[in-house]
């Protein structure tokens, strides 16, 4: 694997859907070339097959999942731009499987937590294979979401913001959060709709806690 | 930075994050594609007609398993409020993993349930008249009664995969 020099790499497990196995992977604490690179060759011909399967199965494009103006340039670009903040990635079988940046200039929206520093996750995303909704076919593995919150949890607490994080959530995604047990402060208008999710030092706990019993 | 988890913990997250979406921010938005003409409109189909043979069906085939809904949102794994707007609401639009999970535990075509649901176009419009005929002889009560059954088997026979 092509990590980067002064990386930090801790070891995680995915569940492989096809085996039920648990397989070896990798936490990486940081976005390097080798994850664009895997994006670009990997991640984005599989999105655009998948969008085009929904195209063809006649799936109305307001149905789409996400479906918004974007370019993929545009989006590489801005993801290189944000490289300076606290990055992670997940990668398994030499393959990107998700990829996390985190913000650690925002402040607790929450009431109880108003404006105390917090872990904002600016961007997380799962390789397309590892998303089952999209085409409605079981993913290829499974656990790296709750692993990259997880990671953000212990960077909070790394950096004295108690476990607190926020992020705004992907429509499709809103269950997970709310299981995770995250509180849903509503839509953002300023965020193209997307709800913004909030998680208490006594949530974060919690989550840990909750794949240890 | 370095995080310590075990695959204990691992394998438990992973059966609870099942298969879950997990994306957020503006930047895990996926672009549109651009390619040919968008897909717009309504399909021809759409309408209250189907969705109401769809919401019957599975009305029909939880109680015929003796499931209440609760006990069928758990075993599909989907939230149960979905579950409930579903069975209740005909303007109701599900979820694609919805019907995918439904579609699994009651062993019929999810595609042909995306098309009752009108989510996608159907090939074949004949099998929608059909389950739509079947729905409208069933009636909601707590037990299949012998016509309800009748009404249960013949959309089971025309939404499965043969």
């Amino acid at each position: 694997m092509s990590r980067d020099e002064g990386m930090e790499v801790s070891s995680v497990f995915l569940l492989d859907n096809q085996s039920g196995s648990m397989v070896d992977a990798e936490l990486w604490d940081a976005i390097t070339e080798k994850n664009l690179a895997d994006w670009e060759a990997d991640w984005i011909p599989q999105v655009f097959d998948m969008m085009k399967a929904l195209k063809q199965k006649g799936v109305e494009r307001s149905l789409w999942p996400q479906s918004r103006h974007w370019h993929w340039s545009d989006k590489v670009r801005a993801v290189e731009e944000r490289l300076s903040n606290q990055c992670f990635s997940i990668v398994c079988d030499d393959v990107t499987q998700a990829m996390m940046i985190t913000d650690l200039t925002r402040r607790a929206q929450l009431e109880g937590q108003k404006n105390n520093h917090l872990v904002y996750i600016d961007f997380l995303e799962t390789a397309p294979w590892n998303r089952a909704g999209l085409i409605g076919q079981p993913s290829k593995y499974s656990g790296a979401g709750s692993i990259l919150i997880r990671a953000a949890i212990e960077l909070s607490k790394l950096e004295g913001f108690c476990g607190r994080i926020g992020l705004h959530s992907l429509p499709q995604s809103n269950d997970f959060y709310a299981k995770a047990g995250m509180i849903d402060l509503g839509v953002d208008v300023n965020y193209q709709n997307l709800r913004y999710f909030e998680m208490t030092p006594e949530q974060a706990d919690e989550f840990v806690i909750k794949g240890e019993s | 930075m370095k995080i310590n988890v075990t695959k204990t913990w691992c394998k438990k997250m992973a059966g609870l994050e099942a298969f879950a979406e997990v994306g957020a921010g503006l930047l895990a938005i996926d672009p549109i594609l651009n390619d040919g003409e968008p897909v717009s409109g309504k399909p021809e189909h759409f309408g209250d007609e189907t969705r109401f043979a769809l919401q019957r069906f599975v009305g029909l085939s939880r109680r015929s398993m003796n499931l209440s809904v609760e006990k069928l949102a758990e075993r599909a794994d989907i939230d149960l409020s979905e579950l409930i707007t579903l069975e209740t609401d005909v303007h109701h639009l599900p979820e694609p993993r919805t019907l995918y999970q439904l579609a699994q535990v009651f062993n019929v075509s999810q595609s042909k349930l995306m098309e009752l649901s009108g989510l996608t176009q159907p090939k074949d419009v004949h099998y929608l008249e059909e389950a739509v005929r079947y729905a409208a002889r069933s009636e909601s009560i707590a037990k299949l009664t012998a016509e309800e059954q009748a009404a249960l088997d013949g959309l089971i026979s025309v939404l499965s995969e043969k």
